[in-house]
């Protein structure tokens, strides 16, 4: 196979992947499932650095995890809330996730924190000149809020490397897009910060793969921010449980006929580069791995009280030791 | 001997640990070389560190707040400065939702090892007076330090720069520029969460922060004339609080008056007052006097402004009151 080909079979295998961890977690109560919006999460945080830092939206955030080493077994059982989980049940899992893998989730429910955060891991990257970029997703209800402002153009300022993807899937919760955004774009907003606004096909993994790969680069090579617009489409509900009632039937129609898997699916098939058996081959592995992670992590122990206590409520620090 | 006002205790403690340590690094808004902080706060760190350490920031607070979060994780140790505690409010969403909490969370994964700088408090130029102490001091995880003097402000920040943990440091314009006094000498830090016992004495226990620790002092001074002995004590961080000296002297007077230019709603030293009426209730007769803001918007015009903090007489009536057996 050419290199093109290795990357597009790849990226088909996360985002099958990333498919199947969707469609099977958002059977767990309070999941905050992004099925039909896996091109974007593979797309930005596919190829990173292994030592470059990420900080992805909590929509489609197990997969950027997993993606960058984080075991699936563990993750799920961080969505249950798990004793096996990376942190013992102390954070909820489907939006914060294990940062030894080099990828920050989020601490709280507060949408923002983390695109401004991670616009200070672009400074601690700058700071030491060692020619690393970050990758940060959000919603695109997130370029409403005024840390996205703030962030944006302290980034600018500071010429920081930093890659701000928009996962703009058309609704936050039940809030259109066109009602809460009068630009055509998020990506328009970039010119008020003097970055380039990038927009992409977010249900085209490939494109967005490397609308985030160039903009790294530039990052890279000092040459600072940028915001890239990825439009998709949110086919699963805001959380288990709500049944995107206040999604036309047409609109849902049009977005499922373009769905990112199937069309990534039949571009492989059509080009020869895999077979329909290898193809659901693939399919039916990533079935298996979740469903088995799931099965797995369901059948762990609750977390243990012992996570509980207070003594631990602070990193120890050289002065209190030194004291000691 | 070293002698240094608030402020160069301060800046002086900052540039120690900056030539100490590469990792350190300030972020803020007029730091840089053309206006050196507010009030002199960051006065020559410019000149001697230049922009790369010294990084000034468009009016930005959630981001700057979020940027130094950023950087701490990544290992670097931010300084952050919000100017004035007035603007905290526009910090929590990253400081106490995300910063707070990663620690603790992350189940030790992520340490945020960042100073946020605050001016506060009753000052010379009348303005930002406000603390909104309770908004920090009420989220577990933050660190809250709040000197009284230039000794003080230079070992804890030196403490506070070293520590792993997200703090808030408190520095208050009313003694920002006062008289110089003996500083520690360089790299020798205060630890956290150790009160000092600015005064000793045997009949009541005064517990002050930032400017009213002074003021404390000058009350007790008078009320030795009148054959009261007021202690003195200045937890410096009221978060986390060092209980234990505060109960031991307690236990001895069994009398404690509380002294605060803070709202006493949501102030650190009235949770700290109920935990000391929880541990020493039931050993005895206990007597409790609070002296604080008042419980309004802190007005503006000069004569409303002073008198709606303790004063010396406030301090004074409230040792008067405890010290009433008749009542």
């Amino acid at each position: 196979m050419k290199p093109d080909e290795n990357l597009k079979v790849a990226l088909y295998q996360n985002l099958v992947k990333s498919r199947e961890l969707e469609e099977q977690l958002t059977e767990l109560p309070g999941f905050h499932a992004g099925v039909g919006e896996e091109a974007v999460v593979v797309g930005s945080f596919f190829g990173l650095a292994e030592d470059e830092y990420c900080a992805p939206h909590y929509r489609g955030a197990l997969m950027a995890a997993h993606m960058r080493g984080a075991d699936l077994h563990r993750l799920i059982a961080g969505v249950l809330g798990k004793a096996t989980s990376y942190n013992r049940g102390r954070v909820r899992g489907d939006i914060c996730l294990p940062f030894q893998f080099r990828t920050l989730g989020m601490f709280s429910g507060v949408l923002g924190n983390p695109m401004n955060i991670a616009t200070g891991m672009a400074l601690a990257a700058k700071q030491r000149r060692d020619g690393k970029a970050v990758v940060t997703s959000f919603g695109e209800g997130t370029s409403n809020i005024g840390g996205f402002h703030e962030a944006l153009n302290m980034a600018a300022c500071l010429s920081l490397p930093i890659v701000y993807v928009c996962q703009n899937n058309g609704y936050a919760m039940s809030t259109r897009t066109e009602y809460a955004i009068k630009a055509a774009s998020v990506a328009d907003r970039a010119g008020g910060y003097g970055v380039p606004g990038v927009q992409v096909d977010g249900n085209d993994v490939l494109a967005v793969f490397e609308a985030v790969q160039s903009a790294l680069q530039r990052a890279r090579a000092g040459q600072g921010p940028t915001l890239i617009d990825a439009r998709t489409y949110r086919l699963s509900g805001h959380y288990t449980g709500d049944t995107n009632f206040y999604q036309p039937a047409e609109e849902r129609e049009q977005w499922i006929a373009r769905d990112p898997v199937q069309r990534l699916r039949a571009d492989l098939a059509a080009q020869g580069i895999l077979d329909e058996v290898r193809l659901n081959e693939i399919r039916a592995a990533a079935h298996a791995e979740v469903a088995a992670a799931i099965a797995a992590a369901q059948a762990d122990p609750e977390a243990d009280l012992s996570a509980l206590g207070t003594s631990d409520l602070y990193s120890p620090s050289q002065v209190e030791e030194a004291a000691a | 001997m070293t002698e240094m006002t608030f402020q160069e205790a301060v800046v002086a403690a900052i540039v120690e640990e900056m030539e100490r340590d590469p990792t350190v690094f300030n972020l803020g808004q007029d730091i840089g070389p053309i206006y050196n902080g507010a009030m002199h706060s960051a006065r020559g760190l410019s000149d001697r560190f230049g922009a790369d350490r010294i990084i000034d920031t468009p009016i930005s607070e959630t981001a700057m707040t979020g940027a130094g979060i950023g950087a701490a994780i990544c290992g670097m140790r931010p300084i952050v400065q919000i100017m004035f505690a007035e603007f905290l409010g526009l910090t929590i969403t990253p400081l106490a939702c995300e910063a707070a909490a990663m620690w603790y969370k992350s189940d030790g994964q992520i340490s945020v090892p960042m100073v946020i700088r605050v001016l506060c408090g009753a000052g010379p130029h009348r303005g930002h007076a406000e603390d909104y102490i309770g908004l920090v001091a009420g989220v577990p995880g933050l660190k809250v330090v709040m000197p009284s003097c230039p000794g003080d402000a230079k070992g804890l920040m030196t403490a506070a720069i070293r520590d792993n943990n997200p703090i808030v440091f408190f520095e208050h314009m009313g003694i920002y520029h006062g008289p110089r006094q003996e500083v520690p000498a360089a790299g020798e830090a205060i630890a956290l969460g150790k009160a000092d016992i600015k005064r000793h004495g045997r009949d009541v226990t005064i517990v002050a922060s930032g400017m009213m620790v002074q003021r404390s002092l000058r009350a007790a001074e008078k009320l030795a004339g009148e054959d009261v002995s007021a202690e003195v004590i200045d937890p410096r961080t009221l978060v986390p609080l060092d209980l234990d000296t505060v109960l031991a002297s307690v236990r001895k007077t069994r009398r404690l008056v509380v002294v605060s230019e803070s709202w006493r709603t949501g102030d650190p030293l009235s949770d700290m007052t109920a935990r000391v009426a929880e541990e020493l209730a039931g050993e005895g007769p206990l007597r409790i006097a609070r002296a604080a803001l008042q419980n309004t918007p802190r007005p503006f015009a000069l004569s409303l402004a002073r008198a709606s903090m303790p004063d010396l007489q406030d301090i004074i009536n409230a040792v008067r009151k405890v010290k009433d057996d008749t009542k």
